[in-house]
């Protein structure tokens, strides 16, 4: 909080920036002008001349695709537990704020994000003119993250420590759980990665992506900063082999050379082969996003830690890469960010993901010429996307930054 | 003032005899030095900035290699086999000029994790001991802090109460008091001091503490261009050096 004699009222300080002089003046006139023509040409295309029939219609192909109709209650169910998860997960960070400094249980940004959250519930389905059942559906998986965020607040202190502790593991399980509803299989029936599609096909493989690239690129920077010169040359040649090339030829190479350096058998599926190709490349460029972190960490924190008893991978585990990955994490969720946009490649090589799907609905004579509208929706669900991975990674540099301001 | 302190006893804890060191670039930093240290023993080393001191005790506890010589630490000879540079490290704790406190853990976790981690002991009891060495060295009430909101002599201080934590037989302080402003070096001091007088720790300090090797040390030496050129009780060493080197270097710090 700065004085308020230093800070002008924001009035007085706009008028002085914005019409210090009559150059300036002018100026600011131009601009508002050609702002406010820009503006109302996109709502008028937007609201009278945009046909979104064309989104309206295909909603369900772009969300997940050819998914069998009859099977897409699993969805349903996962989108619940994630939410739940969601939930919970959010109130129990409010419940114990850390202990160095305080932490509303409803800051003003939880306030915010509950009426976008309820706003977009309602607003969404109703725009998509979805049927009232799956309009309901939205309204009860919005309500249910509400609630498990409410009670995990409120009741979070009195969940016994050890609990709390295995909490982690949530995740993992509920992705495992989560793969095992949309693939089918124990009972379920199967649906094969070819009917996956639109936004299902793209979270999976930048799910995937993202949750395996992360060992791999700890490994690999650690590998290049190794005392062992074999480790450190393979590291080093992997890591510039791949950054050295365009993603889309690896993404053809693994679609091509997989097939022949496996038995016919083994050889993954082509939605598999392709998400494999992603965790590669992604890996060798979070590699060097790591490698900048723990070159950030000074020597003395190895050593105060092996002069203390700890062996190399205690040290490593519990004093360096903290550290180093506190300091890498906006780099690492940039990539993260990247690649998610990355997975629109596959469209290329033939995969149904949000892209693939977009250029099918538009190829569909019925739609001719409303590309405008598709490419746009594809805009918002992907900045919706990124935007929630952005929020995630500044909330958690918070958290994990050891020397508040106060 | 002597008489405060502790005998040392028969029982060496460290014999380095003859030890050689060249960096990687060619710098020959160690030139056969060698140092005995008794259980209960205060060593304070002296000498001109780059004589080698600081290099000299990180290779006791295994954190520089050496090319000739031996150390023996508590009976196990420094070589190149890990486990016994580990079991050495577990026993010999070291005080760092830039404190190298874990700035992401609490002062508790600071000093719990080795105890935790390396001699598996009960958390809530390594916890309770922790607390009290927080008391002893008068930093209770910081305990739930990151090191990032303590003063530079605060920090210290975590640092020596951390490397007591894991009960080691043997203390090495780098320039313990070096990164501190000059108001906080005291306090820093009298924590040694007390180690020193009431626990008969032994300690071999790097510094350039006059008072402090004075009043505490059992033996001074003072080394330069990577050899030990002098050792003798402090009232001998500060007022009739047997050479003219430690004269000259005296001049300087006096």
């Amino acid at each position: 909080m700065s004085h308020p004699a230093l800070k002008p009222p924001l009035g007085t300080r706009l008028r002085s920036e914005l019409f210090g002089s009559p150059g300036n003046s002018a100026l600011t006139l131009v601009l508002l002008a050609a702002l406010g023509s820009a503006a109302f040409g996109l709502l008028h295309w937007g609201l009278v001349q945009a046909r979104w029939a064309v989104v309206r219609a295909n909603s369900t192909l772009f969300a997940v695709g050819r998914y069998p109709l009859d099977q897409q209650w699993r969805l349903w169910l996962l989108t619940a537990l994630l939410a739940a998860a969601a939930g919970l997960a959010w109130g129990l960070l409010r419940s114990h704020p850390r202990r160095d400094r305080g932490g509303e249980l409803w800051p003003r940004n939880d306030r915010i994000a509950v009426v976008l959250l309820a706003a977009t519930a309602l607003a969404v389905p109703w725009w998509l003119r979805l049927e009232p059942l799956i309009q309901a559906r939205w309204w009860g998986i919005t309500a249910l993250l509400l609630l498990v965020r409410w009670a995990a607040g409120h009741w979070g202190q009195r969940l016994p420590a050890r609990l709390l502790a295995l909490l982690p593991l949530l995740w993992p399980l509920l992705y495992l759980v989560g793969m095992l509803l949309i693939n089918g299989g124990v009972g379920l029936l199967p649906v094969p990665p070819g009917d996956w599609g639109g936004l299902l096909l793209t979270l999976i493989a930048a799910s995937f992506a993202i949750l395996l690239c992360f060992p791999l690129g700890v490994l690999l920077a650690l590998g290049r900063r190794s005392d062992l010169p074999l480790l450190r040359w393979g590291s080093v040649l992997y890591i510039e082999f791949i950054r050295g090339a365009p993603l889309i030829t690896l993404l053809f190479l693994g679609q091509n050379m997989i097939g022949f350096l496996l038995p016919g058998g083994l050889a993954p599926d082509r939605v598999w082969r392709a998400a494999w190709v992603l965790t590669f490349f992604a890996a060798a460029y979070l590699a060097e996003a790591v490698r900048a972190g723990l070159v950030a960490i000074p020597p003395g924190q190895l050593e105060a830690a092996r002069s203390l008893g700890l062996t190399v991978p205690q040290a490593l585990r519990t004093v360096v890469l903290p550290q180093a990955l506190r300091v890498a994490l906006p780099t690492m969720v940039g990539q993260f960010i990247s690649l998610l946009q990355d997975t629109t490649m596959l469209s290329l090589v033939g995969l149904m993901e949000l892209m693939g799907t977009a250029r099918t609905v538009m190829a569909n004579p019925a739609y001719l010429g409303r590309n405008a509208e598709v490419y746009l929706t594809l805009a918002v669900l992907f900045w919706c996307c990124c935007a929630a991975l952005g929020l995630g990674s500044r909330a958690l540099e918070r958290r994990l930054d050891p020397n508040p301001a106060s | 003032m002597s008489s405060a302190l502790h005998p040392p006893t028969a029982h060496r804890m460290i014999e380095a005899s003859g030890v050689h060191k060249w960096y990687p670039n060619g710098f020959h930093a160690l030139r056969g030095a060698s140092l005995s240290v008794h259980r209960g023993e205060v060593v304070v080393i002296m000498g001109p900035s780059g004589s080698g001191k600081s290099t000299f005790i990180r290779t006791f506890n295994a954190l520089e290699d050496f090319q000739q010589g031996t150390i023996t630490v508590d009976g196990i000879a420094l070589s190149n086999d890990l486990r016994q540079i580990d079991a050495i490290r577990r026993e010999v704790g070291m005080v760092f000029q830039q404190f190298n406190l874990f700035p992401h853990l609490t002062v508790l976790e600071n000093l719990t994790l080795a105890p935790v981690l390396v001699r598996r002991r009960d958390r809530a009891e390594v916890e309770t001991q922790a607390r009290a060495l927080l008391q002893r060295v008068n930093i209770a009430e910081q305990a739930d802090k990151f090191p990032g909101q303590l003063s530079g002599g605060q920090q210290q201080r975590v640092a020596i109460a951390r490397s007591l934590c894991m009960e080691p037989k043997i203390l090495l302080f780098d320039e313990p008091t070096s990164a501190l402003d000059p108001e906080m070096v005291r306090e820093v001091l009298e924590v040694m001091q007390d180690l020193a007088r009431d626990e008969g720790m032994t300690m071999v300090v790097v510094t350039h503490e006059v008072r402090f090797a004075r009043e505490v040390a059992h033996r001074v030496v003072l080394m330069d261009h990577g050899e030990v050129v002098e050792e003798a009780p402090p009232e001998l060493f500060f007022t009739n050096p047997a050479h003219q080197r430690t004269r000259a270097f005296l001049d300087q710090i006096l």
